[in-house]
């Protein structure tokens, strides 16, 4: 568990797994004698968002816990962006460069390395469409509702798009990226030929699941805490509005 | 294949993570979701599909209980109960506190024995039939005009079943869906044509 009080590097010296969150929230290391919640303060994050995270982390509980729901949809949304750009940037690349790797493997047949790279492509489009339409459409929408949201805000010509767009159209769209990342370690596991280069299968795999780990954390965040959070807003800037 | 239906709820943070640490040593289990209160686990449990659940007797009330018909609560629950106070009965299995580990071992994996899935298959994601029939053919190439042709349907209703198909398993490519055949053993690597899908 890590506390408020805590010193921000106590912390991490002593639970390792926090270091990924660091990229995520974008705070530096460097953190002197200052506390956790010193520490989120400069770097413009909500501490109690922080250690929500963080202990959930700690305790391989799953992410969303349901405390999680009384933050603001900015710190979530935030925090969302700086995990898709995450992936973007770091985790599914990592996963590529790998993949290739495999791909020049000498006991795969020309079958297998066809059907591994055009898996990979399409997933790697399909991956960052998902994330697109997130950070273009659904993101920035989330946000101007909270804005709305606020007394003294009303926007008539928001309101009347309320009527055509809602959350409910991406929930039902909304697909997870996670299965077929299951499928691919599967196949390796169990359909493709050993391969001599044992370790790089080892390394495939273990990035796979932790990518898998990822984003399983990450879509149960956006269905069954920001979804939820954000019809609840909807009808209430709905209500608000129609009356007296 | 990790389960991935299995929830643990109870009220005591102590006690669930008892429970879960005793269905992790388990054969296969990898997955459990907790909850800790009633609200957030009903809206759960009414859209997902589950392998079992295992909640105390105190959160296991009447209005909860409505929510499930028997061969339900039967197959797939059990009540955690203490020192043997709960009498709730109707068939559905219990395990109690003054249990011994390996009583409580053998109750939840004769649960989850009698409702094991096939090889590789993963229960959330069951397909019909008809649309394993329809992820062969992509898998092999097929078009969806030629799908229609194959099975007599028409076009519109090859991509509805597409359609549904995408959203069940998350999958929409046709690559994707070909590993997903290959590995739930709807079609094997050596059918496929070489050519690049
Ligand atoms: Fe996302
Ligand atoms: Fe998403």
């Amino acid at each position: 568990m890590i506390s408020r009080e805590m010193a921000m590097c106590r912390a991490v010296l002593e639970n390792n797994r926090l270091l990924p969150l660091f990229a995520r929230f974008n705070i530096r290391l460097g953190f002197g004698e200052k506390s956790v919640e010193e520490v989120c303060w400069i770097n413009e994050v909500d501490p109690d968002f922080f250690m929500e995270i963080a202990n959930a982390y700690l305790e391989e509980d799953d992410i969303p816990r349901e405390d999680l729901a009384h933050f603001p949809l900015k710190s979530m949304v935030k925090y969302l962006r700086a995990t898709h750009t995450y992936y973007l940037e770091v985790a599914l690349p990592r996963v590529e460069l790998l993949i290739t790797q495999l791909l020049n493997q000498p006991e795969l047949s020309q079958k297998e390395v066809n059907l591994l790279s055009g898996f990979f492509d399409d997933y790697k489009k399909e991956f960052m469409q998902h994330i697109f339409q997130e950070e273009n459409e659904v993101l920035p929408y989330i946000l101007e509702l909270e804005k709305q949201s606020l007394p003294d805000q009303p926007d008539p010509e928001f309101i009347s798009s309320l009527k055509v767009y809602s959350i409910s159209k991406f929930e039902q769209e909304h697909d997870r990226l996670e299965y077929s990342l299951e499928n691919l370690s599967r196949l390796i596991i169990k359909y493709l030929p050993p391969l001599e280069n044992q370790e790089l299968c080892l390394k495939v795999l273990a990035e796979l699941s932790d990518l898998v780990k990822d984003l399983v954390d990450h879509a149960n965040m956006e269905d069954r805490v920001l979804i939820p959070r954000v019809s609840e807003l909807e009808q209430q800037v709905l209500s608000e509005k129609k009356g007296p | 294949m990790n389960r991935t239906g299995i929830i643990v709820a109870a009220e005591s943070y102590l006690l669930r993570k008892g429970v879960v640490s005793i269905l992790n040593r388990m054969p296969g289990v990898s997955v459990v979701r907790e909850f800790e209160a009633l609200p957030a686990l009903e809206k759960f449990i009414q859209t997902r599909k589950r392998d079992l659940l295992v909640i105390t007797y105190t959160l296991f009330d009447q209005s909860f209980k409505q929510l499930f018909n028997e061969g339900d609560l039967q197959d797939r629950t059990i009540i955690l109960t203490h020192k043997r106070e709960w009498q709730g009965g109707s068939g559905i299995p219990t395990i109690d506190s003054d249990d011994g580990k390996g009583l409580i071992i053998n109750k939840m994996q004769a649960l989850l024995d009698a409702q094991v899935p096939g090889p590789d298959e993963d229960p959330l994601l069951t397909l019909s039939p008809r649309e394993k029939t329809i992820v062969r053919l992509v898998s092999l190439g097929y078009t969806n005009k030629q799908i229609a042709g194959e099975l007599f349907l028409s076009a519109h209703t090859v991509i509805t079943h597409r359609k549904n198909i995408g959203h069940k398993l998350g999958i929409k490519s046709v690559s994707g869906l070909t590993v997903y055949a290959i590995v739930n053993n709807i079609i094997t690597l050596e059918e496929l044509s070489s050519n690049p899908v």
